[in-house]
């Protein structure tokens, strides 16, 4: 009898935290918990679910949905970013073949226009003898970002997150940034962008960069709204090969969905680089070099956009 | 009038192309992702350079001495004046998003080097106007006492701005001192304006920008341009105000030999900025040298030198070259050469960024101006001339009272 | 006679070239619409189900947002109702079992899940079975080194036993995905149902107080569905958050934390230049002073 008290309070306790973490949410400041955090309040509705004991436990109406609605963050929360958090992003050049889900999965979900990639996914031959190699560039989101550094009115900057994003209601599209940008990873909206009327009428949020707006600079934002939830980026998730992991230097691990690794272990074993490194601009994403490829770089040529395919050299 | 009326012309066109502008976004130009600054800088360059002039007549040779140049500095100061005045509407031409201009003073970053560039543009376009308008004084009361030669309006807009003016010893005394402090503060800000507008380049990364000469280049292109503007207004205001008693082929022999000077110093820098780099070849700048040396742009490169440098000091550095006609072609030639000089600062090193240009469409690889920007950049270079225009019809273009002073010194000394 | 037997081939063979495009292409040119159901079980407690429903056209895989589906347990009875989902807009759906059926769980070990798409009821879009099961974890640390015990049982003839060839990952929780505590990416259940994974990695970092998360999780199984288990552990390193990164004054920060000698150096001279300006207008003011007074 006791047995079954104790085990059955216990079985509620747990049943009530895991309920929590299942709909995405915890009440410690845990790292390890899933990120929705504190912020989903409890409204105070709560619904009866069959257990799988047969048992009938008592959960808040506000959990209950697949995904629970986090209250809209401020902009000044927006400009500080996720506590804790180091974010970094592990490219792995040996697994790239040009798929080119990565694009479409990131253009689909920030609306992006035609002609505006966040992600380039670059034929590169860095020497007449060396191999060629598909290399997917996202925003590096430098340590010491020189975008950050030109522009003069605080619309683009460096979180506690190491996420670098940009406030398109304060930009003023001198475009200082994407002159100062030696990856030439900033886009900018010449035109009014193409908007779905859902997105346009949504309220602007840094962390969604959604919706874009004309005559300001965007570019990848490594979806901190994603990281919120506790998800991955889009490109992240649509990648076929597994070819981007992303994750956090705190914990010491990257993921790509399936595959999680140790960061530490995964840049050393595989001699991971990052680009441009001698400029001192110190990025957050890493590359690990194309060997032991799994496909040959000619399978992702069949891929290449037409215009691309002319302009084919460096 | 045909004159005015052909600037104001171009001003509308001008006006109307930055309307499509504000309508449609800056789609309208042919700038894109790669080539995200286009012949707007080079356009806020040049004007940021020319404005350099007033520093350069009037300051400087005022705290040298130099009498010669004394006609000369109103001429001066008023182009410095205009171009600095369109080189801040040329800038919020460019920008994506004007109507949030005021951003830059309640959210400004003073780590960004446009903060800096509108801090000095802004202090020297207050300088500039007062050191026109100090001098400007001694010559309203002489306007202020030949009302009859002039139109009510004016002889009103005179009494307004310098009817306080009597000439008197302590008045004299308070303006001379003050237009010398002023002349020794324009300099530095002057220098100051023009190395920071060079440092929007010099702080990034890009072959063809990443170089530390830039402040000293910038500069000493600034006053060759500067004073090839001079040379080619002295020509004009000559002509068309048959002013020769005063601005004498002497003065052009003088202005001539500057010019000389400056243009053989752009030069020094020039080969100092191409060169260098040229022996090394690193690989970022290997594709954008070649470029400007013997590819696309090398048609544009090599007559921007010829013209703006090379035949200019050609024809100045003989006695003949330096006569008022040859002087106002080689003027033109360098004004010319400069402006094309500017575009190829700013255009081919954003054709050879780092990485690729790849995943883009296929005009982003380009880049030639549309016409709504040519319309712009007219426009705004008929606005400046056509402030200096109205400028030289309001007000005496030779600064009187101080001409007549020194005919009387000249005098006394003989 | 060589003649004849690969004529003999050829034609078969011709056949089959001439069909397959065509097949490829009609394959390509249909869409076809999937539903699945998957089933998930969370720490023994907590238990839902996740309806996906997406268009599937040649390569390309689309989610179909705002489906209507109807959930029920074992057959489609009124009374074996579970609930009506409809898919968000990644195509998904997610439905908790009400206590209405509490009799009905009880009653089986084994489970059938059916969807069945509003308008088409007679048509079932998609079944699942489930065996009850429940996933155990234990920690415990012999000699140095740190053991993870994980144990699946399942209901068979009204007892618990053990599970065996249930496939898992265990590790520790992560961003995105679990890190494997031992060097297999999975672990697979013995005849006794358990599982024992040393944590061979050492030094991970854990949060603030030094816990860290491990996690059991079978993934898709075909009788028991998704099982996840967890357990906060005090094994990692504790977290220093250090925001001193943040809060130094650079070039790269916010207006608010500029470098001192920027500061200084663009204050002192748009001061000294305004300074002297201000002067100016000033012995303008006097210069008019003088003139006003004299005449």
């Amino acid at each position: 009898m006791e047995n079954n008290d104790s085990s059955r309070r216990d079985f509620l306790v747990t049943g009530l935290l895991t309920a929590l973490t299942a709909a995405g949410c915890s009440s410690k400041k845990n790292p390890f918990d899933s990120y929705a955090g504190d912020e989903v309040k409890a409204s105070g509705e709560t619904v009866k679910l069959l257990s799988v004991d047969g048992e009938i436990i008592e959960m808040d109406k506000a959990f209950l949905k697949p995904v629970p609605d986090l209250p809209r963050v401020s902009n000044s929360e927006e400009r500080k970013g996720i506590e804790g958090k180091k974010f970094v992003m592990v490219i792995d050049l040996s697994r790239c073949k040009n798929v080119g889900a990565c694009k479409s999965a990131c253009n689909h979900a920030h609306q992006l226009n035609p002609g505006q990639n966040w992600i380039k996914v670059l034929s590169m031959e860095d020497a007449e003898h060396t191999a060629p190699y598909w290399q997917p560039t996202t925003c590096m989101h430098c340590d010491e970002p020189p975008c950050v550094k030109v522009c003069p009115v605080d619309a683009t900057f460096k979180r506690q997150d190491g996420i670098v994003l940009i406030d398109s209601d304060r930009c003023i599209g001198c475009r200082f940034c994407m002159a100062a940008c030696p990856y030439s990873t900033r886009v900018f909206n010449w035109q009014e962008p193409l908007l779905t009327q859902e997105v346009a009428a949504q309220p602007y949020s840094c962390e969604t960069s959604m919706p874009q707006k004309k005559g300001t600079v965007s570019k990848c934002d490594f979806c901190p709204d994603m990281a919120r939830k506790g998800e991955l980026p889009h490109c992240v998730s649509a990648c076929p090969n597994g070819v981007f992991m992303f994750g956090d230097l705190n914990e010491d691990s990257v993921t790509n969905g399936a595959e999680t690794f140790r960061f530490s272990e995964l840049i050393k074993d595989k001699a991971g680089y990052r680009l441009m490194e001698d400029l001192g601009t110190k990025p957050s994403v890493y590359y690990l070099p194309p060997v032991n490829r799994n496909f040959p770089y000619e399978s992702g040529l069949e891929n290449e956009t037409n215009e691309d395919k002319h302009t084919h050299s460096k | 009038m045909i004159w005015t009326a052909a600037l104001i012309l171009i001003c509308l066109i001008g006006a109307y192309a930055y309307y499509r502008q504000l309508k449609y976004g800056l789609v309208v130009t042919n700038m894109r992702d790669y080539v995200s600054w286009g012949i707007y800088i080079s356009n806020f360059v040049f004007f940021v350079a020319i404005s350099l002039v007033g520093s350069l007549i009037t300051a400087i040779f005022r705290l040298a001495n130099v009498k010669w140049a004394t006609p000369l500095t109103r001429i001066a100061e008023i182009i410095a004046v205009s171009a600095i005045v369109f080189a801040s509407l040329i800038i919020i031409v460019d920008m994506g998003r004007p109507e949030r201009m005021l951003y830059l003073f309640l959210h400004g970053r003073i780590q960004s080097p446009i903060m800096w560039d509108v801090i000095v543009i802004g202090t020297y376009f207050f300088i500039s106007l007062l050191l026109l308008y100090l001098p400007l004084l001694p010559d309203l009361k002489i306007l202020i006492q030949f009302k009859e030669k002039t139109s009510k309006a004016l002889n009103k807009l005179y009494r307004f701005q310098g009817s306080f003016w009597k000439g008197t010893a302590d008045q004299l005394k308070i303006s001379k001192k003050s237009i010398t402090l002023l002349c020794i503060v324009i300099i530095p800000v002057a220098f100051c304006i023009h190395t920071v507008t060079s440092w929007l380049f010099a702080t990034t990364y890009r072959p063809g920008w990443d170089s530390t000469n830039f402040g000293a280049y910038f500069i000493s292109g600034a006053f060759l341009v500067g004073a090839g503007g001079v040379v080619v207004a002295m020509y004009i205001f000559r002509r068309f105000y048959r002013l020769e008693k005063y601005i004498t082929e002497k003065h052009f022999e003088k202005m001539g030999r500057v010019v000389v000077m400056l243009a053989l110093l752009y030069l020094y820098f020039n080969v100092n900025e191409y060169l260098v780099p040229a022996f090394k070849m690193k690989k970022p700048e290997e594709a954008h040298l070649t470029q400007l040396f013997t590819g696309e742009f090398a048609s544009l490169f090599w007559f921007a030198i010829l013209i703006g440098m090379i035949l200019p000091i050609l024809i100045l550095l003989f006695k003949k070259g330096r006569r008022p006609l040859p002087m106002f072609i080689a003027g033109m030639m360098v004004v010319v050469g400069a402006w094309f000089k500017r575009y190829l600062i700013v255009t081919p090193t954003l054709l050879h960024p780092f990485l690729p240009m790849q995943d883009v469409p296929e005009s982003y690889h380009h880049y030639f101006p549309s016409w709504e920007e040519w319309a712009i950049a007219m426009g705004s270079m008929a606005g400046v001339l056509l402030v200096i225009t109205f400028f030289a019809r309001i007000y005496p273009i030779i600064p009187i009272q101080e001409t007549i002073s020194e005919q009387h010194e000249k005098d006394e000394e003989k | 006679m060589k003649k004849n037997k690969f004529s003999f081939l050829l034609l078969p063979l011709v056949f089959a070239l001439l069909t397959n495009p065509l097949a490829a292409q009609e394959d390509s040119v249909v869409a076809k619409e999937l539903v699945k159901l998957k089933y998930f079980n969370d720490n023994n407690g907590v238990q839902f189900l996740i309806l996906e429903n997406s268009l599937k056209t040649g390569k390309k895989i689309e989610p179909l947002n705002n489906k209507v589906f109807q959930l029920y347990l074992d057959s489609n009875k009124t009374e074996n109702f579970i609930a009506t989902v409809t898919t968000d807009k990644t195509g998904k759906a997610k439905s908790f079992l009400p206590p209405s059926l509490k009799a009905a769980w009880e009653a089986s070990p084994l489970h059938k899940f059916i969807a069945v798409a509003t308008g088409k009821e007679e048509e079932t879009a998609a079944e699942l079975e489930i065996l009850k099961s429940k996933i155990k974890i234990d920690t415990a640390i012999e000699e140095g080194t740190r053991r993870i015990t994980v144990q699946v049982m399942k209901y068979e003839n009204s007892e618990w036993v053990p599970a065996n060839e249930v496939e898992m990952k265990v590790g520790i929780q992560r961003m995105g995905g679990i890190l494997s505590a031992g060097d297999e990416e999975t672990y697979t259940t013995d005849s006794s149902g358990t599982v024992n994974v040393e944590l061979t990695k050492d030094s991970l970092p854990g949060d603030e107080k030094g816990n860290m998360v491990l996690v059991a999780k079978v993934e898709d199984n075909d009788q028991y569905g998704n099982l996840l288990v967890q357990k906060t552990v005090p094994w990692g390193v504790a977290l220093k958050t250090d925001n001193s990164f943040f809060d130094q004054r650079t070039l790269w920060t916010t207006r608010f934390r500029a470098p001192v000698w920027l500061l200084f150096m663009a204050y002192s001279i748009t001061i000294g230049v305004w300074g002297t300006i201000i002067y100016l207008v000033l012995q303008i003011i006097r210069i008019k002073r003088i003139g006003t007074a004299a005449s």
